[in-house]
């Protein structure tokens, strides 16, 4: 480390071919998990969990009482709490998850709240379990603010109006046909032929992030395993004062959104229609969603 | 202030990201720049020395990213530029004399013609570099030259704060060696802002940044103005600056914005498939494919296939910029007017565009942008061009408002830069800021070959960082190439971290990288120390 070479010498030094390197490691060898935000709605959690780890719970708690908990993602709703100790959340919320799988999106219950997430077990008799706790995130809140500052004041007519001129209703629209444009830059380049490296993305990134169990070292004869199935969550929002309904039942609107969560078994098919009206039932909105999973193997 | 109604700030955001590929002899991805400085940054420059000749005062905002600015100034880049540039000088020259009494006479002139101004302008003005031309009306007023994250990093994913105050900080330090002055106002890469970031953005000096409108809109308190003034950060008083939606899709709306209008330049038909191959092929990459080489001689003349497609003609195209000019300012008029009867001070407009899509895309959108600063000075008095730092000198006293995390990308957060596609980089983008940091808090005094080497890791890590590769893998165009990009970057920099590790720095490997990921010279990887870091937050407490 301590070696200096001179600039003589460091001219000479034939370089060497970086490319040879591999592929990226699939993990860092230590137990940690992040937190990110997507939206006012989704938080993206990623993980890595030692062999060590599980052996150290192991260790303390044995292997039978592992077989029989439940491996949760626990959602902390810790907003506005100087120092979460691990009990002093206002809320959490578990969820079921396979720790093989390295990465979950994660409905947030509210927008504008912070998050911390677990990863650990629920024994039978309700215990949890510890593996490790993410870093806090904090959503945007998706929405127009309540709070009204009265040094700038303002007639209110004149705000509401200022906030539809300034595009209040439009929010990601305008972006997106943008988007549209510059996606058609980039592809224009992309038409006069791929770029070097043909065949250098080996894996296949779409099955990592399906979240599909990764294969362990193959070893002759080993028998594996592989277990996958599938949900999805309808989410949106509506006017705060809309009535809205899921297949003809009304579904509850916590700041204007709602959401519904609903397996999707193997070779199901799921008809969603969502309606939206106004209380004296003279405005309606609709949006149809079918879902269908065909019967796998 | 004069007896204007309101004011116009356009802001253009130009931004590549650092491609550099010395292994090759040429590299198709490195065309994007070459291209982007013949249709987008040269003319750009043209105009603001045909608008200063002619004594037409005029503002514009305008992000040169520190990528950018990396490659503009890159002796390498600079030299294949040059070739690309006289090739298209050679090639225009031969087409005058093909196209001779066809059809096609006039826009092979218009080639000829403009490539001989921007070799003028980049060789014997701006002497290879074309930095010198922006500091240039930079300093005489005209123009706000400000900078970006480093390499266009992606804030609010970045868990550890000490790669923001890094991002920021390499930013600022590039364009003081650019430009001779500190930089005034950011670009936030994606415009993505996560509440607190400010604080970095200050500590450098950085008095403003831009916004998607919803993230003042749904700043608390509500913001009194809407997005028609800016609003200042809590705690630090950073300015913050929001998009109109209303300019910005008039002109890129898919339906009804200018660059679809008939006459305008085709895209899609280029010379580099429609003349004879031998001919061309001189022209073409070394690997003899054919491609686009930026050189079209039809119209979008209407909803024809490309083999029907008539020809240009760039006076008809060019008065068409100019209609075109005169109704973005009518309706900026009106808008104003109407502003200015709801409010209590003159509203601001913020118009802010990719600007590699003038010219580039919307191949007239320059002439348009001449057009429309000379109508503004000529022909109205209603509103007036202004940047943002004028804009704050007339009204230092604004609303202090905690503006909301957001982006300008599809759905207006970070859907784009975070989905099943591309969430994999994360994991690898958060581990190695996680031991930079590690290394930087471990090595603060490192010299020689220690030091080289945490400096190179330090561009490893911003290289992987920039927004770009996300983006790429999202739209699915240079999948492949992004997908490299941020894997290399990942696997050079994990193997610099193990040879620190292990006490075995191969010096010839940090060499190669040191030629290749060539960008910010000058860097200091101490800027990622945890007590860099905590310099800045402590402020705060």
């Amino acid at each position: 480390m301590e070696k200096n070479l001179s600039s003589a010498a460091f001219h000479q030094v034939r370089p060497t071919v970086p490319e040879e390197l591999g592929d990226i490691p699939s993990g860092y060898g230590t137990t940690e998990s992040y937190l990110l935000p997507k939206d006012p709605a989704w938080l993206f959690l990623f993980w890595e969990i030692t062999q060590e780890t599980f052996d150290y719970v192991r260790g303390q708690y044995g292997q039978e009482v592992l077989n029989q908990s439940r491996s949760v993602i626990r959602l902390h709703d810790v907003t506005g709490v100087e120092y979460f100790d691990g009990t002093n959340s206002h809320a959490f919320y578990d969820m079921n998850v396979i720790f093989d799988a390295g990465s979950w999106y994660i409905h947030a219950p509210q927008a504008g709240h912070s998050y911390v997430a677990d990863l650990g077990f629920i024994t039978p008799q309700g215990q949890f379990i510890l593996l490790t706790r993410s870093n806090q995130m904090t959503l945007p809140p998706g929405r127009v603010s309540d709070v009204v500052d009265d040094k700038w004041m303002c007639v209110e007519g004149d705000f509401i109006k200022l906030l539809q001129l300034s595009g209040a209703d439009r929010i990601g629209i305008g972006a997106s046909e943008l988007m549209q444009v510059v996606d058609q830059r980039w592809k224009l380049t992309e038409i006069a032929g791929a770029g070097l490296a043909p065949s250098s993305a080996t894996s296949s990134w779409s099955s990592f992030a399906l979240h599909t169990v990764p294969a362990p070292v193959p070893q002759e004869d080993e028998d594996i395993w592989l277990q996958a199935d599938c949900e999805i969550i309808v989410y949106g929002s509506a006017s705060a004062n809309a009535f809205v309904t899921i297949n003809g039942k009304e579904i509850q609107l916590q700041n204007g959104k709602f959401s519904l969560r609903q397996a999707l078994p193997a070779g199901a098919v799921l008809d969603l229609p969502i309606a939206a009206s106004n209380k004296s039932g003279t405005k309606t909105r609709q949006v149809h969603i079918k879902a269908s999973r065909e019967q796998g193997k | 202030m004069g007896q204007e109604k309101g004011y116009l700030a356009l802001v253009l955001h130009a931004h590549l990201p650092f491609i550099k590929h010395p292994e090759y002899p040429d590299f198709l991805e490195e065309d994007w720049f070459y291209e982007a400085m013949v249709e987008t940054y040269l003319p750009l420059l043209n105009v603001f020395e045909n608008l200063t000749a002619e004594g037409v005062d005029f503002r514009l905002t305008m992000s040169v990213t520190p990528p950018l600015c990396n490659m503009m100034s890159d002796p390498l880049l600079i030299s294949r530029f040059q070739h690309y540039l006289n090739q298209r000088v050679e090639l225009s020259e031969k087409e005058i004399e093909r196209t001779k009494g066809t059809e096609f006479a006039a826009v092979a002139q218009m080639y000829y013609d403009k490539f001989r101004r921007f070799k003028h302008l980049f060789e014997n003005v701006y002497h290879c570099h074309v930095l010198e031309g922006f500091k240039k009306f930079q300093d005489m007023g005209k123009l706000e030259i400000i900078t970006c994250g480093a390499t266009h990093g992606y804030l609010p994913l970045m868990v550890h704060k000490e790669s923001v105050n890094a991002q920021v900080k390499i930013a600022a330090n590039d364009y003081r060696l650019r430009f001779g002055k500190s930089p005034r106002g950011i670009w936030l890469g994606e415009c993505a802002y996560n509440p607190g970031d400010d604080k970095f953005l200050r500590d450098e000096g950085i008095r403003f940044y831009f916004m998607e409108s919803h993230g003042v809109l749904h700043g608390t308190p509500r913001p009194k103005y809407g997005i028609y003034a800016p609003v200042y950060c809590p705690q630090t008083g950073v300015a913050a600056f929001a998009r109109d939606m209303e300019s910005a899709q008039q002109v890129w709306s898919a339906e009804s914005g200018y660059p679809g209008d008939a006459r305008y330049r085709e895209f899609y038909r280029d010379l580099g498939y429609d003349l004879d191959y031998d001919y061309i092929k001189p022209y073409l990459h070394s690997d003899g494919v054919r491609r686009n080489i930026g050189m079209k001689y039809c119209k979008i003349t209407g909803k024809v296939p490309l083999n029907q497609k008539a020809a240009y003609n760039p006076q008809e195209a060019r008065e068409i910029a100019a209609e075109h000019a005169g109704n973005f300012m009518f309706n900026r008029q009106k808008q104003i007017e109407y502003l200015s009867t709801l409010m209590d001070r003159k509203p601001l407009v913020v118009s802010m565009y990719d600007a590699e899509l003038y010219g580039h895309w919307w191949y007239e959108g320059i002439e348009f942008l001449e057009f429309l600063f000379k109508k503004i000075h000529y022909d109205q008095t209603d509103i007036k061009l202004i940047t943002p730092m004028e804009y704050l000198e007339m009204y230092p006293t604004n609303q202090t408002v905690q503006p909301s995390m957001s982006s300008w990308g599809d759905k207006g957060y970070h859907d784009v830069w975070l989905n099943s596609g591309n969430d994999w980089i994360y994991r690898h983008l958060i581990k190695a800021a996680e031991r930079m940091t590690e290394y930087a808090n471990r090595f603060p005094n490192a010299d020689g070959l220690l030091k080289r080497t945490l400096n190179q890791m330090a561009r490893e890590l911003v290289l992987m960082q920039s927004s770009d590769w996300a983006f790429l893998v999202t739209t699915g165009t240079a999948k492949e190439y992004s997908t490299k990009r941020t894997k290399d970057h990942i696997k050079r920099f994990n193997e610099l971290y193990e040879q620190v590790k292990h006490n075995r720095i191969d010096e010839g490997y940090v060499y190669n990288l040191e030629t290749r990921d060539s960008i910010f010279q000058q860097i200091d990887y101490n800027v990622y120390s945890s007590a860099a870091k905590d310099k800045v937050l402590n402020q705060y407490k």
